[in-house]
């Protein structure tokens, strides 16, 4: 893998007001309502939410690999490094994905191909993206395999021959084999156990660490937001309704979902009598709530919840929230 | 529990105020959504009905039956649609009630091949291990046998009868029906409702009738009316080789065999029943495609 | 001592695989107080499934005992443990799997009342499915609902009021919030924890998620290859964890927390195969503390402080 030269200034990924609707005869299904998102070079950002927030679907939006013909793209930008990816051409999508931007899958069992070797799977992706020959591209390859910790002598083997864990480590060098500008990680660890899932964390810090790569991490869990993140967003219906930095975040959470997130979370070091859950149920894509969409959840919900969204307010130079209870609050009333 | 008893009235009633949902109904319109089964549904509805009211259509004995050397040979006018034949017979009444009998005899047999096949292949699908392999090993030995081939042989053996058609060729399609179920079961039978089905005290026989066949009948559907298809076309081939249904008794395959030898200047004693025969079959194939599209739990 | 309920003992499940004999459990042992939950932890291949299915018998035990309320469960016959599984009942993990999805709420939560033949009576046999409804906190207008128009934490709501039709004494709850989303979890864990103390229910709690089972359990039992390594109350086991799996798979889980993050330790290699296992300790080639007798000889099970039992050579040398 090279190590990228950094240009400071530049964002690797900028997402503006994008929404995407599921559109087929019987429903819409609002998948994304207007997400923001920046990734600045070499930081990573935690894309935070639960079922039905949207995350997968912003993530294929970056590859412009959105399901057609029912995921429209209805408005806004996709910027990577400044080129948008919404309107590039087949072939130079072709020339991005795998190069400049890499993802790995939640699930490691259905995402490699059975019948090729670990070995022929990463060395597909540098031979398409580097003028190599084959020799070189699987020499290259088992390279790959031993910086995520395989054995090169394993690349001939199946990926039926490796355990979960192993074959998220495949995955990983598969998307790291021709040092993409941005990683997309959607949930990479769920699947695994968890001594396996911190191996596999662990992987991931120093690969990004050494390699200056940027990250879009999409997971439910916290705990690696924290082990993993510079940055997060909290997503929900399909809006970033919270963003900032870890700190911004953990100590100084304003939103009241992400309160309740972290309200609902099990503590491993605290032991209590009764978890303090969020009421109700995840809203339906296809029904949203009017307004604000997490109003008839909210325990702090007013008349101006239900009917109209809240404007993005930014806290401080790196915490924006979007909720009427802060409209017109000053960093001094927090 | 008092609370309870004044707050709900008796069961009918409750239901009465939440209707109930149907599946049935998604899966209807699920159906007409596919432009190629709805009309294969119209073809084959329409031979149906072509085939109930032959009788008044045209009357059995004096129009399908009865020879009437004077009328032969004639091509298609208004008062015979498709023709006469070679015996004076209009064809259009032979076609519509060989319909009958290619319909009624398809269906039997499919019903029969169901009911044994069906209940083999669930028994072997449920149990598993030895069960299942001998059960199976013995319709493998007929599934070596054409279908033509097998009913030929019991029909050769027993004699040429409605019935033993029937039977026959009902026979012949059991192995193939023991597996579509036996599939369907083993799908079904890991799945873990069936294993909770087992924690509230279930016995095997109430988990296969309550809850493993009520979930194959999707599939299982499908092929019926794929099969049906076969069951016609073999009935077809029978009589055209003369050991299916005799003559007189009008039958579409029948009707292509004696009328072979005069194809080449009356070419429509040979067409009505061909494309009776092509028209079934396609229709019945365009439906059990259809269903099989529109059953397909693509709803989560 | 009349107080125990569950009195699992040397309990194996072994399966007979192309190349041997696969141990998924080999020789647990434990006791169960009425009213109490038994959190079992593990990761993948520990075995905490298989002994959840084995103790209900819906496999069949190789060997060992499992006696409930007195009653030895492998020896019954057929129709005795059919009457017995009444009283011991499964919440699965899969809300979406779980539920036939022909049937309807109320056909589902029936069954089980129909199947005891606990109620013949129709119209209170419908009244005992509504008060189970109210129980989960399922709405009376989803009465003709199919699953799969239902959310998971409603399904799971579903398995639940299923498990409880017949007025069991003991769940066995197979990671029953694990597909559920957190804040989901949240409120069906509340939701078990309350029928619990109304009900006067005992628990066995399967799952891989540490912090859950420190909210939810009495006691924890943490499980190796099939084999019980630890078994502590939670103060204790989180406190003070002995064996070095215990401490690793503690300081694996991933803490939302950014000041006082634990020290992580990390585990080597991978997990050895579960098919015919030598008589060593099966976690030394991955332990960061082997010594020479760990590749030997197989620890036992000893109570190292009231409570706290532990299966490890180190730890016994104190």
């Amino acid at each position: 893998m090279e190590i990228k030269k950094i240009n400071e200034q530049e964002n690797t990924l900028e997402i503006k007001n994008l929404v995407i609707h599921y559109i087929s005869d019987e429903e819409v299904v609002k998948a994304v309502n207007g997400v923001n998102i920046i990734i600045k070079a070499g930081k990573t950002l935690g894309l935070v939410g639960e079922t039905g927030a949207g995350k997968t679907t912003t993530a294929l939006s970056i590859l412009n690999l959105v399901p057609e013909p029912q995921g429209k793209i209805l408005s806004g930008e996709v910027l990577l490094q400044g080129r948008s990816v919404l309107s590039m051409s087949e072939r130079e999508l072709e020339v991005m994905r795998g190069d400049k931007v890499a993802m790995i899958f939640q699930d490691p069992m259905t995402s490699l191909n059975p019948v090729h070797t670990v070995g022929r799977q990463i060395a597909e992706s540098i031979e398409i993206h580097r003028k190599v020959s084959k020799q070189q591209a699987l020499k290259q390859a088992k390279e790959m395999l031993e910086l995520v910790g395989i054995p090169s002598e394993r690349s001939n083997e199946y990926p039926y021959q490796f355990s979960g864990g192993m074959k998220q480590r495949v995955d990983i060098a598969i998307a790291l084999a021709c040092s993409p500008d941005l990683l997309i990680a959607d949930e990479p660890t769920t699947a695994l156990d968890v001594t396996i899932q911190a191996q596999v964390l662990k992987l991931i810090n120093e690969l990004r660490q050494e390699y200056h790569m940027s990250m879009l991490m999409i997971t439910h869990d916290l705990g690696i937001v924290a082990e993993v993140c510079d940055e997060v967003s909290i997503a929900y219906a399909g809006r970033i309704i919270e963003h900032g930095t870890l700190e911004d975040i953990f100590d100084h959470m304003r939103h009241p979902y992400t309160k309740g997130l972290f309200n609902a979370l099990p503590d491993i070091g605290v032991k209590r009598s009764e978890l303090k859950p969020i009421k109700g149920l995840m809203p339906d894509p296809t029904n949203l709530p009017s307004g604000c969409p997490f109003h008839p959840r909210c325990d702090y919900v007013m008349e101006v919840c239900s009917q109209s969204l809240p404007e993005n307010k930014w806290l401080s130079e790196t915490h924006c929230v979007e909720c009427h209870l802060y409209k017109d609050t000053n960093e001094s009333m927090l | 529990m008092d609370e309870t008893v004044q707050k709900y009235t008796t069961r009918k009633g409750f239901f009465k105020q939440y209707k109930k949902k149907s599946r049935l109904q998604e899966t209807w319109n699920r159906f007409l959504r596919n432009k190629l089964a709805v009309i294969g549904l119209f073809i084959f509805v329409f031979i149906i009905l072509a085939a109930v009211a032959a009788p008044l259509i045209a009357n059995y004995d004096t129009d399908a039956i009865r020879v009437n050397v004077p009328s032969r040979l004639q091509s298609p006018s208004a008062k015979h649609i498709f023709g006469t034949d070679e015996l004076g017979r209009d064809i259009m009444a032979r076609i519509v009630h060989g319909a009958r009998i290619s319909l009624v005899v398809g269906c039997a047999a499919i019903a029969v091949a169901l009911f044994i096949g069906g209940a083999l292949g669930a028994i072997a699908g449920y149990s598993g291990g030895k069960i299942d392999d001998v059960i199976m090993r013995c319709m493998d030995v007929f599934l070596c046998l054409p279908d033509v081939l097998l009913a030929l042989a019991i029909v050769a053996a027993f004699g040429t009868n409605l019935v033993n058609l029937t039977i026959a060729i009902g026979l012949a399609f059991t192995p193939k029906f023991s597996r579509v179920v036996r599939s369907a079961v083993m799908t079904v039978r890991g799945v873990e409702y069936v294993e909770a089905a087992r924690t509230i005290g279930a016995t095997n026989t109430q988990i296969i009738t309550n809850h493993v066949l009520i979930n194959c009948f999707g599939p299982i559907m499908v092929q019926v009316t794929l099969y049906v298809a076969s069951a016609i076309l073999t009935i077809a081939a029978m009589s055209f080789i003369g050991l299916g249904i005799q003559a007189p008794i009008p039958e579409w395959g029948n009707m292509l065999a004696s009328g072979r030898v005069y194809m080449r200047d009356h070419a429509y004693i040979v067409m009505a029943p061909g494309l009776a025969i092509f028209l079934t079959i396609l229709s019945l194939n365009l439906l059990g495609d259809g269903l099989r599209d529109a059953l397909d739990p693509r709803l989560k | 001592m009349s107080n125990v309920l569950l009195e699992v003992k040397d309990l194996k499940k072994y399966y007979k695989v192309p190349k041997g004999m696969l141990h998924a459990v080999d020789g647990v042992s434990f006791n169960l107080e009425k009213g109490k939950t038994l959190g079992i932890v593990g990761e993948s291949g520990c075995g905490k499934t298989t002994i959840g299915r084995a103790i209900l018998r819906l496999v069949e035990p190789t060997s060992g005992s499992v006696i409930f309320d007195g009653v030895d469960i492998p020896k019954l016959n057929k129709q005795e443990m059919r009457h017995m599984r009444r009283n011991m009942q499964l919440i699965f993990q899969d809300p979406f799997s779980s539920l036939n999805p022909r049937k309807t709420i109320t056909q589902t939560i029936e069954e089980p009342i129909i199947l005891a033949n606990m109620i013949p009576d129709p119209d209170k046999r419908f009244m005992r499915v509504m008060e189970l409804m109210d129980t989960v906190g399922l709405a009376e207008r989803l009465v003709n609902t199919y699953p799969h128009e239902l959310d998971g934490g409603r399904r799971q709501r579903i398995g639940i009021a299923r498990a409880l039709a017949m007025n069991p004494k003991f769940i066995i709850c197979d990671e029953p919030v694990s597909a559920l989303d957190v804040s989901i979890q949240a409120q069906i864990l509340n939701l078990m924890k309350k029928i619990q103390r109304e009900m006067g229910l005992t628990y066995i709690f399967i799952t891989h998620n540490l912090a859950v089972v420190n909210h939810f359990s009495d006691d924890i039992v943490v499980m190796y290859l099939g084999r019980l390594i630890e078994k502590a109350p939670p103060e204790t086991l989180f406190a003070n964890p002995l064996h070095p799996y215990t401490q690793a798979l503690l300081s694996a889980v991933p803490v939302p927390r950014i000041h006082n993050r634990p020290e992580r330790l990390l585990l080597r290699g991978e997990i050895t195969s579960p098919i015919n296992p030598e008589p060593i300790c099966r976690f030394a080639n991955r332990c960061n503390y082997a010594l020479p007798i760990c590749s030997k000889e197989e620890p036992c099970l000893i109570e190292v402080e009231p409570d706290h039992f532990v299966a490890c050579h180190i730890v016994k040398r104190g």
